[in-house]
């Protein structure tokens, strides 16, 4: 019911198209950097689709967190920009309801753009390595879209709690910015939600990829436990 | 109305938006990481930068990579939606002023903030390199002129860049394509700065710039010359059609 809601709000705000044509940029550049430069990496002994992410994902990753952030503050824009949030409140609605669709909705997004990015890793691999290993780049991305739930809950909740457009989306610049300079080392750090997308399932041990999997999967159902808070104390204010 | 007034008005308009919070923190977090991690300055000196050099560069790339082309992306969102709220631009447009030089005034003010937004950074860095310099009894701070100047050129590099993100915000309204598709555009600056042809990619000139100014102090980094053609005839002309396009369709969105 609130998937089937948001969807429909979406549809002429250009979101899904804009989730497509991002993902086919974030999908360029394996296939554009293998054009210009497959010498520097055909030949390796590591698998191919491991040469081919530690290559491109740190790239393709800043994308994807670009397009979750900017879709998670484009949705609750369409909220705030002519009050439309007023009306939804009227309804007999719960406004969990609001938040959660938009998780859904948003998710459910990311699947066709990881798949487009799957598909171009598939064919780098393909066309200058001679084989793809499907199984593999499967858990790959599987593994990538669990890692992203977490920043897509944290996103959204930034574009919840701040009604101007622009705040939500510094906080969420800067929650990316300091995803990219934490160190990789250290507990602390590596579970910084916004790290977690940059992490490549091919160099990580079976150990540390479940560690990683449960790590995400904890911080989510703190996030969403985090909404559920949020909007009982809200209430108190309004 | 006279262009100073008008600045005067769109500075006015700043007061309730926060702007001033983001940025404060962007540049409190631009140099967290790295004064966390002061050590690894002092243990990589095979590269023959001394630790202070290398700690202000490393921050200063971060800063022309990506959280200044970042903020900066998020300045014009709130230029442009802080008056599309309640249609405040389109009773702006109906006063006696000319668009154009609204245009002109609201980009000026997204100078004033790319300003403020380094001269937070070169404050926070002064403040945690004095902090290092006082834990570590090590004259750790660089000279204020030395990094005021790198601000200036780091703010100058920026500017073709910031005509283009004023252009996009003006161009389109929705703050999705607009912040997205500059946001997105930071991205491959990495890759183009490593062509032949960087210089047509004005996104990257900050970038160029910071790492050829890295490459002049530590060795094995770049051999890259900043020479001014044909960079300078090439940012010129785009930031000048940049801000032609801008001040031609400003408005034309709203009023249509």
């Amino acid at each position: 019911m609130a998937l089937a809601l948001e969807w429909r709000k979406i549809r002429r705000t250009g979101i899904w198209p804009a989730f497509i044509g991002g993902s086919l940029l974030a999908a360029a550049v394996p296939v554009i950097n293998m054009a210009f430069r497959w010498e520097n990496y055909v030949g390796q002994e590591s698998s191919p689709l491991s040469v081919l992410l530690l290559a491109n994902w740190p790239v393709m990753a800043m994308f994807n967190l670009f397009l979750v952030l900017a879709g998670a503050c484009a949705l609750y824009h369409l909220e705030y920009a002519d009050g439309a949030i007023g009306h939804m409140r009227a309804l007999p609605l719960w406004e969990g309801g609001l938040f959660f669709g938009k998780l859904s909705l948003i998710a459910f997004l990311c699947l066709p753009a990881l798949a487009v990015e799957a598909a171009a890793v598939a064919f780098c691999s393909a066309h200058w390595f001679g084989h793809t290993d499907l199984l593999s780049l499967l858990q790959s991305f599987g593994f990538s879209f669990v890692m992203l739930l977490p920043s897509l809950l944290c996103s959204l909740l930034a574009a919840e709690i701040f009604k101007n457009i622009w705040t939500a989306l510094g906080v969420g610049v800067i929650c990316i910015f300091m995803a990219g300079m934490l160190p990789e080392k250290g507990l602390l750090f590596s579970l910084f939600p916004f790290s977690l997308p940059l992490r490549i399932w091919t160099q990580l041990s079976a150990e540390s990829a479940r560690c990683l999997l449960e790590a995400a999967a904890v911080e989510s159902g703190l996030l969403a436990a985090a909404e559920l808070l949020l909007l009982k104390i809200r209430r108190w204010f309004l | 109305m006279s262009f100073l007034s008008l600045l005067h008005i769109e500075l006015l308009k700043l007061r309730r938006s926060k702007i001033g919070f983001i940025l404060l923190a962007a540049a409190f977090f631009l140099w967290l990481p790295a004064t966390f991690n002061v050590q690894i300055y002092f243990d990589r000196t095979e590269l023959g930068i001394p630790p202070e050099q290398n700690f202000f560069i490393q921050g200063f790339l971060g800063l022309s990579w990506f959280m200044f082309p970042a903020s900066m992306v998020i300045c014009t969102v709130l230029l442009m939606q802080l008056e599309r709220g309640e249609r405040g631009l389109f009773k702006m447009l109906s006063l006696p002023v000319n668009a154009a030089k609204l245009c002109l005034a609201k980009f000026f003010i997204l100078l004033a903030l790319a300003v403020f937004m380094l001269l937070f950074s070169a404050a926070a860095y002064c403040a945690s390199a004095a902090l290092i310099g006082a834990n570590r009894q090590y004259p750790f701070v660089l000279p204020l002129s030395y990094v005021l100047s790198r601000a200036g050129i780091l703010l100058l590099a920026a500017l073709p860049m910031l005509t283009f993100f004023w252009l996009l915000s003006v161009c389109i309204p929705s703050p999705l394509f607009s912040a997205g598709i500059g946001l997105f555009s930071i991205v491959p600056a990495v890759l183009a700065m490593n062509t032949k042809i960087w210089y047509l990619y004005p996104m990257c000139y900050p970038f160029y710039i910071m790492t050829a100014e890295y490459g002049r102090l530590a060795d094995g980094i770049s051999t890259w010359q900043v020479s001014p053609f044909p960079l300078l005839p090439v940012a010129i002309l785009f930031s000048a059609a940049c801000l032609t396009i801008s001040c031609l369709r400003f408005g034309k969105s709203e009023t249509n």
